[in-house]
């Protein structure tokens, strides 16, 4: 990591630095090609080439030359990471006009291939999440890699889980199901819960999620909603259960009731008086949240 | 004695929503019981709580609004006209929480209830504005079964160049964002569309209650009474949204209001603003939002685009810019197909294939009981005169809680 | 197992992408086996089973720069036109527009596949890599797919004259290509312009090089038995395939929701409500039923048909459905050989395909690959409901006769005259050729004439519904030979010829009509 001590400050510190909204000394007006040449000069300080960067981000492709320096800053590892990152982001923003960005694309997309190694974490894994976005194969191949063999992984598994669900074609339900198996940890999990969230072959995992009292809550509620995608009857039957047990715990009877108030079926559910009665009773719940979602399903469903 | 009061022309309870821009109005009688003469003087007030909206009213197209106005109304049950507008700065909280009321003499003879809806700031929305909000965009979505899924399907990489990169990104962003309005508005008519001001801290609107908190891998999380926790798109549960800024006290980094309406006093100029705000304030996340192509996967688009849309109100109001046969009101280069005024814009024209994409998802865009314009198949010059300040059939229905009529 | 020990039909699932790419390089060395390489490029091939899209871009992209190395045969003409059309991934486009460029002779008809391509890729170029095998281009190296695109419309030359309008629309763009790509374009404006300013035609946008054609209008044999599959509708409603699709003809199409391509499942399900209109307004929607059948029955569910349906204007009742599967998936796929291939229940690739089908559910025409033109469709199913009582259509199922006995007989059929006008015809035929041999007969000849006229037209009738048309015009020939052995001094050999070349068009009249079934059965 001998360049990324080259590269100055760290991402972390380079979020830091970015975090306030700063309005700097760009309250001076200028024009595209003067803040391009700014943003682009070794020679000029860091913070007056990151404000010149933002000020005018469609100016980029207006030249082949200016699209060249800008990359140039972006792969440029000897370049302060702050810059790599505005240069970046920059970039990014340009590429929303489609049409302007049109000459820019190719160039753009090969140097963010280029940068899927790059030493900087957070640099990295930007680029690995704008490529895909795109439904990148190149970063889909890499990102399944590193699931697979752990030392080529460029970011964590979580991470890799969540980019993968972009392209709901991409090969990662085998790995995601391994991975809720034998969860390297509790985010990975939740993420390859979250992918498997489209596989109607992951119904069973849902089910006893959702009906484990000893998961995590967070996970019950993603179960929650992936089985009501997959399989609307199913997510009824034990939003319904969830909502009669009596030792269940509030967060999760919160959201079988907004479940239940969302998505369920009105005719099934305004002829559930067992299930009317038991929510009525959940008005006096002690838990706010539980209160306030049984005034809701009330206020559709009952009275 | 009784009278019949239309808001908007109509007498349909949908209908009764004003803004800023006044509506039209009718007023006739239906019960002639205890009329005198051929006319009937009738008063027109209003009434309302400490917080809810308050209305001014006129007689005809121009002059001074008041809170009140005494209408001749024929007994023969002809319709009279006149314009209720919202009071600038006293916007609705709750629907119908201001009634308006028909008096002759002392005597009540008629009366109705309406809101004053317009697009407020969303960190500045009460409690039940933000969850009647995120109810009926958490309805439209319905897990990824909603007509939400058109909208998606209508700002993707393929459609893009319909809307992106040339004059015609304001005018069809116009367009999409009422489309989607008034589709919530059909769920629930006291919704309208929130705008984010990005370039201010807005710590409400990044809570687990509304648009969700994000973690540190920028999966956003919601309260479990929050509705949008459902929230689906291409299939995969949930939003990823990563803030390269601190969400509770901080702003991106982009062209402040001030700086935006700065930029130029002529369309041309000013379209650059795609750059710098738009686009600026896309990548201030990682996640759906930051990439074109999945931008609309995160509800915070619809809140980010409406305050691009507000900027732009801001600054044809600031220079006068509704009229789309003054050149300065927009960019008359020859452009892209559905770019130029009168050009029809995908999808809502229907038109496929060629330099348009392959399918309009969505049909034609959707009708309001409160406005005429722009119609099933808007083209781009409708989207100027939003007020109808140049030709009032023009009015698109929404206004901003900080931008007056004309 | 090696590469080169995986025969392409034998290449499964189980190959690794090494492997895999070994093969096709193989494959590429040897010209006579540029059909096997082909045959790689079906979605349905078991070699793409359980693999993720990406990998099978890699793959066929694969295979696609193999043909390109090899020469681009005929039967792999329509897969790469397919990835023009209606393409949108970076890498299969460019390999698709580097192919076309090894067909021997360039064709006016590729024009229009390359200014689509164009029109569908240009907003998404990106560099791709043409070097190894599963290589993505990273930096400024490898080409892309507008580049490959502008190369081919350069190889094409005058022939692309059709594609000039758009060509020179996409130079006059203030901010358009990048500098790289004008010079790519200029080079294509000026050899395309090459042939002067009209240069040749270009076709219509729909034209296909002769001999191509991706609609098979005559009747096919469904590949299984398909009475296990059971359907769910839109609303949930239940029922089986002949209660679905006997009674009445139907045109089906295949989608699935979660179909990431909009010119491929949105588009198809999009002109489907197009097809129920054009009944509509001839009448036949309550005769002529469609139906939308999902890839994906195991996520597509009754709601989501339902609002997929919807937004694409699908018309949807009791005659008008969308279907997915709930049992018997794979033998619909088999009865229908659908061009698709998964990853567990996920469509990993498939190609756009429409059925008509008869009112006894059998598969009456069909459609692969390219746009499917609505009003031809709706003309099929039309003449689908007319044909019903007379077509000699195969049966769809149980099919038990041994195929040489079907051959036999239907090239009986063929030398044997079928109905009374066919005996006075095949009378008429010796009848005139031998006159000489019968002592006077001054009314004969004007008789037999006419006779062999009612037999011309009758080929000729039959050529027009089969489309082919060659069985009359061999008879003509002949018809017109043994006319000349009567009137021309010197040329009474020709009598036989005429008779020959009569008997030869007559049978190949009826094998037009009877080649289906017959070529069905030998297979």
């Amino acid at each position: 990591m001998a360049e990324k001590k080259k590269a100055g400050k760290s991402s972390k510190s380079a979020r830091k630095a970015q975090s306030p909204a700063k309005k700097s000394p760009a309250t001076k007006k200028r024009s595209a090609r003067s803040a391009l040449a700014t943003a682009t000069s070794a020679s000029k300080p860091v913070d007056e080439r990151i404000q010149a960067m933002t000020e005018a981000p469609l100016a980029v492709c207006a030249e082949d030359e200016s699209l060249q320096k800008m990359l140039n800053v972006l792969r440029n590892r000897e370049e302060p990471i702050e810059v790599r990152l505005a240069a970046l982001q920059s970039l990014q923003a340009a590429s929303f006009a489609v049409l302007a960005f049109e000459s820019c694309r190719a160039d753009y997309i090969a140097t963010l291939r280029e940068l899927v190694e790059d030493p900087d974490p957070e640099l990295r894994q930007r680029v690995l999440g704008i490529l895909a976005r795109e439904n990148d194969g190149f970063v889909q191949k890499k990102l399944l890699e590193g699931l697979k063999k752990p030392g080529k992984a460029l970011v964590p598994p979580e991470k890799a889980l969540q980019l993968l669900s972009y392209d709901v074609h991409s090969e990662a339900y085998p790995i995601a199901r391994e991975i809720v198996k034998n969860p390297p940890s509790s985010e990975a999990k939740r993420e390859a819960l979250r992918l498997l969230s489209a596989d109607p072959a992951a119904v069973p995992v849902f089910e006893k999620i959702l009906r484990d009292k000893d998961e995590l809550a967070e996970l019950r509620q993603l179960s929650a909603s992936a089985l009501n995608s997959l399989r609307p009857e199913k997510l009824q039957e034990h939003a319904r259960e969830i909502v009669l047990d009596k030792n269940e715990y509030d967060d999760i009877q919160a959201v079988s009731l907004t479940a239940l108030t969302t998505l369920g079926d009105e005719a099934e559910v305004t002829g559930d008086a067992e299930l009317l009665k038991r929510v009525d009773a959940l008005k006096g719940e002690k838990s706010t949240k539980v209160k306030k979602s049984a005034r809701r399903f009330l206020e559709k469903y009952g009275e | 004695m009784k009278v019949e009061l239309q808001i908007n022309n109509s007498t349909s309870t949908g209908a009764r929503f004003v803004g800023w821009t006044p509506s039209p109005c009718r007023i006739r009688m239906t019960d002639r019981s205890g009329a005198t003469s051929l006319t009937v003087n009738v008063q027109i007030t209003a009434r309302t709580t400490t917080t809810g909206g308050a209305v001014v009213f006129r007689r005809g197209t121009t002059g001074t609004f008041s809170t009140s106005i005494t209408v001749p109304v024929p007994i023969t049950g002809a319709s009279v006209p006149f314009f209720i507008a919202g009071r600038f700065g006293r916007p609705s909280i709750n629907n119908g929480d201001v009634t308006i009321e028909a008096r002759v003499g002392t005597t009540l003879v008629g009366s109705v209830r309406c809101m004053v809806r317009v697009r407020k700031n969303a960190n500045q929305l009460t409690p039940g504005e933000r969850d009647r909000f995120v109810a009926a965009l958490a309805q439209l979505n319905n897990q990824g079964l909603g007509r939400f899924t058109d909208f998606r399907d209508m700002h993707t990489n393929v459609s893009s160049p319909q809307a992106h990169g040339a004059p015609g990104f304001l005018p069809w962003h116009r367009a999409y964002l009422l489309d989607l309005e008034r589709e919530l508005q059909a769920i629930d008519p006291s919704v309208s569309l929130p705008y984010w001001r990005f370039d201010q801290p807005a710590p409400n609107i990044f809570t687990r209650d509304f648009l969700g908190v994000s973690d540190s891998l920028g999966t956003v999380q919601f309260s479990p009474t929050n509705p949008l926790q459902f929230w689906r798109t291409d299939g995969v549960q949930g939003i990823n949204r990563r803030p390269f800024f601190n969400t509770g006290t901080g702003a991106p980094s982009l062209r402040t209001e001030a700086q935006t309406l700065a930029i130029g006093t002529t369309y041309s100029a000013f379209r650059s603003m795609e750059g710098n705000p738009h686009g600026s304030a896309h990548v201030s996340f990682g996640g759906f939002i930051s990439s074109i192509g999945t931008a609309a996967r995160d509800p915070l688009f619809f809140l980010l685009h409406c305050n691009v849309d507000r900027l732009w109100a801001k600054w044809q109001r600031v220079n006068g810019r509704f009229d789309p046969a003054l050149a300065a009101s927009y960019d008359n280069t020859p452009s892209p197909v559905g770019h130029n005024l009168p050009d029809t814009m995908w999808p809502w024209n229907g038109i496929t294939g060629g330099t348009r994409p392959p399918t309009a998802p969505g049909g034609a865009m959707a009708s309001s009981p409160s406005a005429t314009a722009p119609g099933p198949q808007p083209r781009v010059r409708d989207s100027l005169d939003y007020q109808g300040i140049v030709n009032l059939i023009s009015r698109l229905g929404f206004d901003y809680d900080d931008v007056q009529f004309a | 197992m090696t590469a080169m020990a995986a025969a392409t039909a034998g290449a499964t699932s189980e190959v690794s992408e090494d492997d895999f790419a070994a093969l096709v390089d193989a494959l590429a060395a040897g010209p006579e086996r540029r059909g096997e390489l082909t045959d790689l490029l079906r979605e349905d091939h078991p070699v793409y089973d359980q693999r993720g899209a990406a990998t099978v871009v890699r793959m066929r992209g694969w295979v696609l720069l193999a043909l390109a190395r090899a020469g681009l045969p005929d039967a792999a003409l329509l897969y790469v036109l397919e990835e023009l059309d209606a393409g949108i991934d970076a890498y299969l486009v460019a390999a698709a527009a580097r192919a076309l460029r090894s067909r021997p002779q360039p064709d006016a008809a590729f024009a229009p596949f390359l200014t689509r391509a164009l029109g569908n890729i240009r907003y998404h170029d990106e560099p791709v890599s043409f070097d190894g095998y599963g290589e993505y281009a990273v930096g400024a190296n490898g080409t892309s797919p507008v580049r490959e695109v502008l190369a081919t419309l350069e190889w094409l030359g005058p022939h692309a004259a059709g594609a000039l309008p758009e060509l020179e629309a996409l130079r006059a763009q203030p901010r358009g290509l990048s500098r790289k790509r004008l010079e790519d374009l200029d080079r294509a404006l000026e050899t395309v312009r090459a042939g002067g300013p009209a240069g040749e035609p270009g076709g219509d946008c729909c034209a296909l090089p002769d001999g191509l054609s991706s609609w098979a209008r005559g009747f096919r044999r469904g590949g299984g038995p398909v009475e296990s599959v059971v359907f769910e509708d839109q609303e949930g409603g239940t029922a089986g395939f002949q209660e679905l699709f006997q009674g009445h003809p139907t045109v089906v199409v295949f989608f699935y929701t979660r179909c990431d391509n909009p010119l491929k499942c949105s588009l198809t399900v999009t002109k489907l409500a197009r097809v129920q209109k054009l009944l509509a307004e001839r009448g036949l929607d309550e005769r002529v039923h469609t139906a939308a059948v999902t890839y994906d029955p195991a996520y597509d569910l009754p709601e989501r048909l339902l609002r997929y349906g919807q937004a694409r204007g699908l018309r949807l009742d009791a005659g008008h459905r969308m279907l997915r599967a709930t049992s018997g998936f794979e033998a619909l796929r088999r009865h229908f050989q659908l061009g698709v291939g998964f990853i567990e229940s996920l469509v990993n690739r498939h190609r756009i395909e429409v059925f008509v089908l008869d009112a006894e559910g059998r598969i009456a025409g069909s459609f692969e690959r390219l746009h499917w033109d609505e009003a031809r469709v709706v003309e099929r199913a039309a003449e689908v409901l007319e044909e019903k009582t007379d077509e000699p259509a195969p049966p769809a199922r149980h099919k038990a006769a041994s195929p040489m006995l079907g051959t036999l007989a239907s090239l009986g059929v063929a030398f044997f005259p079928k109905c009374p006008v066919c005996w006075a015809a095949y009378l008429s035929l010796f009848g005139v050729a031998g006159l000489e041999r019968i002592p006077y007969s001054p009314w004969l000849q004007p008789l037999l004439a006419a006779m062999m006229l009612i037999n011309l037209a009758s080929l000729w009738f039959r050529g027009r519904s089969t489309g082919r048309r060659s069985g009359f015009y061999l008879a003509l020939a002949g018809a017109l030979a043994i006319l000349a052995s009567r009137v021309v001094p010197g040329l009474e050999a020709a009598a036989m010829w005429g008779v020959g070349l009569t008997l030869v068009g007559s049978a190949v009249g009826v094998w037009s009509r009877l080649r289906r079934p017959v070529l069905h059965a030998l297979r």
